[in-house]
């Protein structure tokens, strides 16, 4: 790829940051451990979601994706330190106060679809309750009109309306599953972060769960999907962020990564690699501690195409921060 | 031979989660057992690995039929069968580091002395530093936790393993690493493999056969 | 969850609180050579002053001195009966959980029933059938709070009865008691101490309790019920430091132990411990 080429996809991307419904710049987590030690949890996360669009972050655990996705949500902990700019609408998530984010973020802009649903719904309340409840507190439908707004909610999530009156446990990992979204879905947030949905999910379940996401997506919401579930990530996802310690490492169009072109980082493709459908081998080694990552790029001790240029962190450039990338750029 | 036999088995009394399952394991076989979550692939994985008593059923370990379960089983037919479960969060005592995990088994029978040494052997064997056995579990991710947990299964030499679910909770890179540590030991050893999970594409590509949940079954009418 | 500032604060000020009782209780007597029980009517009922910073009592004895000796006896009975409900509490809980089935019935409907029974009737129950003394009180406090540790002990046995890592220690070879000592009873011990330092504070009101009541301790004896007790008519004749100082001896270091546990708490919980998440 020349720089032309190059120069010509950054333009595409500054053009995809205008009419982003997300747009996140610098994004940067640090945790601020005793004795000293810092956790660099997310380093200078670059991207944008449009509507419409599904984006998938993708990852091993402990790669920082999941912090992410709290950092978005304002749901840090007290020792965390957030720089850069998450714009949804005109607001800086990372700014806002507490109250912006509990008002005006949680539900009505950014609907969460959380990793394990039946521990996310009240035990002792049908999911009757927990939609009405939730449509009382999102929307200001009057109370005669709340049991159809649930019921309604109900239906765009695909939940079936004979269980709308059973408890959480009562409910299969599925209908567990479509019922937090039917949650998330009240608020009519134009985001849905669904936070790694199908961990722990049968395959046929991960499917539907998966399309059913994506049907979201198709009637006009973002979608951010946090997995380490490849096959899921490659069913449903439009582009692909690839994060590696901390930092997104490749930023790709889904069909392009999947297919027979492959990802440009060495460590994206090692990861597609270690699917059983391909050649089921592991990347060698095990990813660095975050709080002691190696001086330039965190790949480097693992990747087999590492010189003496990579002791510099390489910037992320037409959608790859590498300085080997499998497909040379100019 | 690890045969189990019209193998009923539950929580509650009178109430089992499957009846009659049987399933039979050669020497040095790999078998995946594929079912939905929920159907009780689990429990049978416990009965095979002598954790849970069935209510009915034999389970015959190499030519001998298991009568006692848990504590009550004979300590060389208990340590014949190493588990790995899904959670390595659970499994694992959180007070002691990883090197005292993976050295547990050894301690626990009384063979203290071999400890230090089966531990540098198997830590490189699952991809663990020395600087991470030093660890407790609550300092080490998921990934790194459940290598642990495989190598602790692998201590005693088992000549059978039995995997419920271990790669769940886990990325495709470190599913791939873990997958291959169980394939060198049992081509080093000879053991066989019983693989619990949902994921087809990967028991397929792991196991020697596949069996699926309702095929260990009797089959209604026959 | 308190913030780090306020949770620093509790700390310390608990730790200082606890430590200086301990000091007073444990060297006051030996170094100190006063005899509390010295009568001197001639001083009867003075107010707090350079001599007597507590005032004297009604037969003219040195509250300070009265209330540290009465804060010795105080603790010493809470800490004694404590010990014995924990140990007590343990053992059954201990037992119902790990052996389950009829013993784990029997014994559990045994705690029920004594449950049924309010704390203070079953207390002074015991104690009226023995002479007034240390004992008695020590076995009518610990008779009526080991229920809570055992109920406690036993769903954590339970619960980790059957976790993974106890199945991984019997699949490893591990023999029944090394499970018991070395993978349950070190996973309930924490619980159960906590649940011990929460209880002294309960036990020395308790037996502040039967002492007010005339059922406790002998009356001559300083502890901080009887000092309680005896300054009743003074307070009705207006004196009120009689009553006030042993009430914040036993409102103050109570309140202290029960901080400290509770900053104890706050480490064992495990969302605490893991101080990230990732």
């Amino acid at each position: 790829m020349n720089a032309r080429v190059a120069r010509a996809l950054d333009a595409v991307t500054a053009e995809r940051a205008e009419d982003a419904l997300l747009s996140v710049r610098g994004l940067t987590v640090r945790f601020r451990l005793r004795g000293g030690r810092t956790v660099a949890a997310v380093t200078d996360a670059d991207f944008d979601l449009a509507p419409g669009e599904c984006l998938a972050l993708v990852g091993e655990s402990g790669c920082g994706k999941s912090v992410l996705a709290s950092a978005l949500l304002g749901l840090l902990p007290a020792n965390a330190e957030t720089s850069g700019t998450a714009l949804i609408g005109g607001t800086d998530l990372l700014a806002a106060d507490e109250k912006t984010l509990a008002r005006s973020v949680r539900g009505r802009r950014i609907g969460l679809v959380p990793q394990s649903p039946a521990a996310h719904l009240t035990p002792v309340r049908t999911v009757r309750a927990h939609l009405e409840e939730t449509v009382r507190a999102l929307t200001d439908t009057p109370r005669p009109g709340r049991r159809k707004a649930a019921e309604d909610a109900a239906e765009r999530a695909a939940f079936p309306a004979t269980h709308l009156d059973s408890y959480p446990h009562e409910l299969s990992g599925g209908l567990a599953q479509r019922a937090a979204t039917a949650l998330a879905l009240i608020g009519d947030a134009p985001l849905l972060l669904a936070d790694e949905p199908t961990t722990g999910l049968d395959r046929d379940l991960v499917e539907r769960t998966a399309d059913e996401l994506r049907r979201h997506a198709d009637d006009g919401r973002g979608l951010l999907l946090i997995t380490h579930d490849l096959t899921a990530a490659a069913r449903i996802a439009d582009r692909v962020a690839v994060m590696y310690a901390g930092r997104i490492v490749e930023l790709a169009p889904a069909h392009r990564f999947f297919g027979t072109t492959g990802p440009d980082h060495p460590y994206a493709r090692g990861l597609l690699d270690a699917l059983p459908d391909r050649a089921f081998t592991p990347v060698p080694g095990m990813p660095p501690e975050l709080s002691a990552l190696p001086e330039g790029c965190a790949f480097a001790p693992r990747c087999p195409r590492a010189t003496d240029l990579c002791a510099t962190v390489p910037a992320l450039r037409a959608g790859v921060a590498c300085h080997h990338p499998e497909r040379p750029r100019a | 031979m690890l045969e189990l036999d019209s193998v009923t088995a539950g929580y509650e009394p009178r109430r089992p989660v499957f009846r009659d399952a049987s399933l039979s394991i050669a020497p040095g076989e790999s078998v995946g057992l594929l079912g939905p979550s929920g159907c009780g692939k689990s429990t049978l994985a416990r009965v095979a690995a002598l954790l849970h008593r069935p209510d009915a059923g034999r389970l015959v370990l190499d030519g001998t039929e298991v009568t006692a379960w848990r504590h009550r089983a004979p300590r060389a037919q208990r340590t014949a069968v190493g588990v790995v479960f899904q959670q390595p969060r659970t499994a694992a005592d959180p007070r002691l580091t990883l090197a005292d995990l993976i050295a547990e088994p050894l301690r626990a029978t009384g063979r203290k002395a071999e400890a230090a040494d089966r531990v540098a052997e198997l830590a490189p064997a699952v991809g663990l530093t020395p600087e991470l056995l030093t660890r407790r579990p609550h300092a080490v991710s998921d990934g790194q936790l459940q290598r642990a947990c495989l190598a602790r299964a692998l201590t005693l030499r088992p000549r059978w393993l039995v995997c419920d679910e271990m790669t769940a909770m886990l990325d495709a890179s470190t599913t791939a690493a873990l997958v291959a540590a169980v394939e060198t030991y049992r081509r080093e050893t000879g053991a066989g493999l019983l693989a619990v999970g949902h994921d087809r594409v990967l028991l397929n590509r792991w196991c020697d056969r596949t069996v699926e949940w309702k095929d260990c079954l009797p089959h209604p009418g026959a | 969850m308190a913030d780090p500032r306020t949770h620093r604060l509790r700390l310390w000020t608990s730790a200082t609180v606890v430590g200086a009782v301990a000091l007073a209780v444990l060297l006051v007597p030996p170094l100190v050579h006063l005899d509390e029980q010295a009568v001197d009517l001639s001083q009867k009922l003075l107010p707090p002053s350079w001599d007597h910073p507590f005032g004297t009592d009604d037969v003219g004895r040195d509250l300070l001195l009265r209330c540290v000796y009465g804060l010795r006896i105080s603790l010493l009975v809470g800490l004694v009966a404590a010990l014995v409900a924990t140990v007590l509490g343990t053992a059954v809980g201990a037992a119902a959980g790990a052996l389950g089935g009829w013993t784990d019935r029997t014994l559990m409907r045994l705690v029920d029933a004594f449950s049924s029974v309010p704390h203070l009737l079953l207390g002074i129950f015991v104690v009226a059938l023995f002479r007034p003394g240390v004992w008695p009180v020590i076995a009518s406090v610990a008779v009526t709070h080991w229920l809570s540790t055992a109920r406690i002990v036993r769903s954590e046995v339970l619960s980790l009865r059957t976790r993974p890592h106890i199945e991984a220690a019997i699949s490893g070879g591990a023999s029944r008691r090394r499970v018991a000592t070395r993978h349950l009873l070190p996973a309930v011990l924490p619980q159960a101490g906590l649940a011990a330092v929460l209880m002294v504070p309960h036990a020395m009101w308790h037996e502040s309790a039967l002492s007010f009541l005339g059922l406790g301790l002998p009356s001559h004896q300083a502890s901080l019920g009887n000092l309680v007790q005896s300054a009743r008519s003074s307070l009705l004749a207006g004196d009120w430091w009689p009553t006030l100082f042993p009430g914040l001896f036993l409102i103050v270091p109570t309140l202290a132990i029960a901080g400290l546990a509770g900053v104890w708490r706050d480490r064992l919980n495990p969302r605490r411990r893991s101080e990230l998440m990732l």
